[in-house]
């Protein structure tokens, strides 16, 4: 088959030169080419197998702080520069940037994809094999268990990204994932639990890392544990925070306002405190998209910068951004490689990879035995921030904390707070450090990416939970 | 239409992938395009901050083969690329297992006329981008020229027209057009560690029905700066009022277990509950695919079944679960004409309104919150349960005393739904999915 991306260069320049066609400091043309499998069982059988295929480009010319955007389905030479003309249509009269001869670029020599056995490449009997065995792990672990949904799916995207600054450099991203939700009922009650894993990795994971039985027997078990869990207190109380689950409140609480764009536009509560203590000594954040292996790592942004790891939060002091180019260009700081984008129809902004809050000195065991009465986080579906800083996250499986102790098994509850005020109130970090599940999608703007979040256990002084008693 | 192609090629390659499917030995096939172009301006701080035009297309596909399924989507119109996903998809089906409820819907002799539900608007295509910037711009200024307003993450005007067919093995045919505009404004008031934030938008199928950027500006900036100043209250159990806009997401929450796909997946709280009571005498919910120029209105749905109105609550009684075809058989009940895709989606989806007014409701109540923006998920539709964190405006003695933040609210959606105290007489649709000024009796009030 013809590759769609294989393009000849002169028409590159010339859908270059037709962005700028009315001005404008700098253009870029996105070129996509991605083919998804998904697999899907529920109900004892084997439902459906699915395929799509995504082929696109989009057209941006920035002029200062505006973005014109153009895109298009169809990579014939016509149909591109008719998406350049159209973003060009942002800019009037300026003194053009010009259109610098491209030179190919090449990616970290160090790949983050782990895939020795490509997904995109195995049979798909194989890859049945794998639901098959996540399905009946959790249909099989206990006769509570009474509907099991097992879903299995890979992507390889391939893109081409040339600007006019001379730039040109293609990846290749493979993405696997593996996901377990299973019901348990009793005596009409009825709760389900949620288990899975991947990242850009290969079969081979699902051997070595996490097997599919773990998935579905990790699913079934948390469902059982709901049906036992009691309704979550209401009020606040210390809370004290599992390992690897619960960095979704360092996403929300911290990475979502660190993103460059909401400080640029001083729309964010840090835009005003770099350098200034936000949280306590405990509290170091990082983003780092160079992990190996992981959901939320890339070996060029898609903009095509090479990414490294970026120092957000030190000992509670502010001291970076996630940036894209054009937040680094107008805050002048250097770009991170963090401009990112769900697909060709929409431009990168500045997206979170994997974050993490940094290990800490203490044990766990001795986080939870300084809690007399408080809530354990177990484990988070998600949460949302705003720009003033308030933010939430939704626990599924929760525990009370009883004279240091877990005892009751909680369900569904949501926790709110201020993060400036939460990081402050971060006395304990654990030594701890574990990512959560390498299944999760993080949404901005309309546009998702997938993305990772890590941190060690944590207690919290005081939180809001939102429970019902 | 605007396309790259014109529709008269695109139906064309539609009957073609049909053709080339059964030969490859599909016993039935479905295949539904897509074509759209969409303009977007977003403006800021009274300047143009990204300027968005483009046209896209897709296709997707079905097949089932000896009761086996396997899906199908391309981007990529090219014979080469799609005749390779058909023969693809023919060969995938069957390593599925056989699934007797699998299959096409047969073919309805009842036909919805696409012209009658006013979906289109040609003025979309003449209106020229420097009115559409102009629009959103002013928007903004109006918003803006209010001194409270300290930010803005900007205004934004869209507009989106599209092409839809559908063809199947059955001889279904069936196309429509339709268009969506959109104005809206995102602001916020007070300084940087005590800012509050909200927005205000208008959506419409046609141009000229759309608010007014005064209007809009206005209700934004009301919605805003009502929120400076916000205590945190403790914790307890007191009535809520949702404000419409929060009554549509509690609504989506019930459709969402009403969804027939998550009942026969047992993934519902209401999925044993079909013909019983599972509210009082004052919820009643419908679903309506018909009516003119609604948001969610549509002749026939992605099963190519013709789509109608149906009554998903009656005065508290549960009536109908809303099914494609496949939930529909597995289920023995009939499809509502809700396919979409894979699963389901809503048409004009709402509560039936009530008499008092918003005011009166709020007159009427002693001491609780008017719920007027939520944060975060926390909803789960196997158990019914609702956690969210809150913003709204606290109620003592019938009159608005403060705005409150960063509390949650929790519940539980069957028993919202029996406690309905009030439902008021405001009723508008800003979406598919829309209900009136709603008052429940008790929900949980987390704060300090």
């Amino acid at each position: 088959m013809n590759d769609p991306l294989l393009i000849p260069r002169e028409d590159l320049k010339k859908t270059l030169a037709a962005a700028l066609s009315r001005g404008g400091d700098f253009a870029e043309l996105f070129l996509e080419h991605r083919v998804y499998n998904s697999i899907y069982m529920e109900e004892d059988i084997l439902k459906e197998t699915s395929e799509t295929i995504v082929i696109g480009a989009g057209v941006r010319v920035l002029v200062r702080d505006q973005t014109g955007y153009g895109y298009t389905n169809d990579l014939a030479p016509d149909k591109l520069v008719k998406a350049a003309l159209t973003a060009a249509a942002i800019a009037s009269t300026r003194p053009r940037a010009k259109v610098l001869p491209p030179r190919e670029r090449h990616g970290p020599r160090r790949r983050v994809a782990e895939t020795a056995r490509p997904a995109h490449r195995a049979a798909l009997a194989r890859k049945i094999a794998l639901v098959k065995e996540a399905y009946d792990a959790a249909r099989g672990f206990d006769p509570r268990i009474k509907k099991v949904k097992a879903g299995f799916s890979d992507s390889l995207q391939r893109i081409l990204i040339i600007n006019s600054e001379g730039l040109l450099i293609r990846d290749e991203r493979p993405m696997t994932k593996l996901t377990c939700l299973a019901i348990a009922e009793k005596n009409g009650l009825r709760e389900y639990g949620y288990w899975g894993g991947g990242g850009r990795v290969g079969l081979e994971y699902f051997r070595d890392v996490m097997t599919p039985r773990t998935a579905g027997e990790e699913a079934a078990r948390e469902a059982l544990l709901l049906l036992e869990a009691v309704d979550a207190p209401a009020g606040e109380m210390p809370v004290v925070l599992s390992p690897g689950h619960s960095g979704v409140l360092i996403h929300e609480a911290v990475g979502h306002l660190l993103e460059a764009d909401f400080n640029r536009k001083k729309t964010s509560i840090f835009w005003n405190k770099m350098g200034r203590r936000v949280g306590t000594e405990q509290v170091t954040i990082y983003d780092d998209p160079t992990i190996p292996a992981y959901r939320g790592s890339y070996d060029v942004d898609d903009e095509g910068t090479v990414p490294r790891r970026t120092l957000l939060i030190e000992r509670g002091v502010v001291r970076g951004l996630l940036q894209d180019r054009l937040s680094a260009r107008l805050m002048k700081r250097p770009p991170t490689g963090h401009g990112r984008r769900q697909d060709y129809s929409h431009w990168p902004i500045p997206r979170m990879a994997n974050t993490y809050i940094d290990r800490g000195e203490y044990d766990p065991e001795e986080i939870l035995r300084s809690v007399s009465k408080g809530f354990y986080v177990a484990r988070l579906q998600g949460g949302q921030v705003e720009d003033s800083g308030k933010f939430t996250f939704s626990v599924s499986l929760g525990y009370l904390i009883e004279g240091g102790r877990l005892t009751a098994p909680v369900k569904q509850a949501t926790l709110i707070g201020s993060n400036i005020e939460v990081l402050g109130r971060l006395e304990k970090v654990g030594a701890d450090l574990e990512f959560g599940l390498q299944t999760g999608t993080c949404g901005k703007e309309g546009q998702e990416a997938p993305v990772a979040d890590g941190c060690p256990t944590m207690k919290i002084t005081r939180m809001t939970v939102g429970g019902r008693t | 239409m605007s396309g790259q192609r014109g529709p008269d090629d695109l139906r064309l390659l539609a009957e073609r992938l049909v053709e080339l499917a059964r030969r490859a030995g599909a016993d039935e096939v479905e295949v539904g395009v897509g074509e759209g172009t969409e303009f977007n301006v977003d403006v800021r701080l009274g300047r143009v901050e990204n300027l968005v035009e483009a046209g896209s297309r897709v296709l997707g596909l079905r097949v089932v083969k000896d009761k086996r399924t396997a899906t199908a989507s391309s981007s990529d119109l090219s014979w080469q690329t799609l005749s390779r996903l058909v023969r693809n998809a023919v060969r995938r089906a069957e390593l599925a297992n056989r699934d007797e409820f699998a299959g096409l819907a047969p073919l309805s002799a009842t036909h919805v006329d696409p012209l009658a539900l006013n979906l289109h608007d040609p003025e979309i295509r003449t209106l020229d981008a420097a009115t559409k910037v102009r629009l959103a711009l002013e928007t903004e200024r109006v918003a803006r020229a209010d001194k409270r307003i300290t930010n803005s993450h900007g205004a934004s005007f869209i507009t989106n027209e599209a092409w839809t067919m559908l063809a199947n093995s059955n001889g279904f045919r069936g196309e429509y057009e339709q268009t969506y505009c959109g104005l809206g404004v995102s602001l916020q008031a007070g300084g940087t560690d005590d800012r509050v934030e909200d927005s205000w938008f208008s959506s419409k199928r046609r141009f000229r029905e759309l608010a007014s950027p005064e209007e809009i500006a206005r209700t934004a900036v009301a919605r805003t700066v009502r929120q400076l100043k916000p205590r945190k209250v403790a914790t307890q159990r007191v009535p809520v009022i949702f404000e419409p806009t929060q009554t549509a997401w509690l609504l989506g929450f019930l459709f969402s277990c009403a969804n027939g796909v998550a009942v026969y997946q047992r993934a519902s709280f209401l999925a044993d509950k079909l013909g019983q009571r599972i509210g009082n005498e004052r919820v009643t919910v419908i679903d309506d695919a018909l009516l003119p120029g609604g948001l969610g209105s549509r002749p026939f749905d992605s099963d190519g079944l013709p789509s109608g109105r149906h009554v998903v609550v009656e005065n508290g009684v549960l009536r109908n679960f809303l099914c494609n075809i496949y939930a529909a058989r597995k289920l023995g009940l009939p499809s509502t004409g809700s396919a979409d895709g894979t699963g389901v989606s809503p048409a004009n989806f709402f509560l039936q309104p009530g008499t008092r007014t918003p005011g009166e409701i709020i007159a009427s109540t002693k001491r609780g919150l008017l719920l007027v923006r939520t944060l975060g998920h926390g909803l789960n539709s196997i158990t019914g349960d609702i956690s969210r964190g809150a913003f709204g405006l606290w109620i003592e003695d019938g009159e608005i005393a403060f705005p409150v933040s960063e509390v949650t609210i929790c519940g539980n959606l069957g028993e919202l739904l029996e406690t309905v105290e009030d439902v008021g007489n405001d009723l508008e649709f800003y979406g598919a999915i829309a209900g009136p000024t709603v008052k429940v009796a008790e929900m949980t009030v987390a704060g300090a």
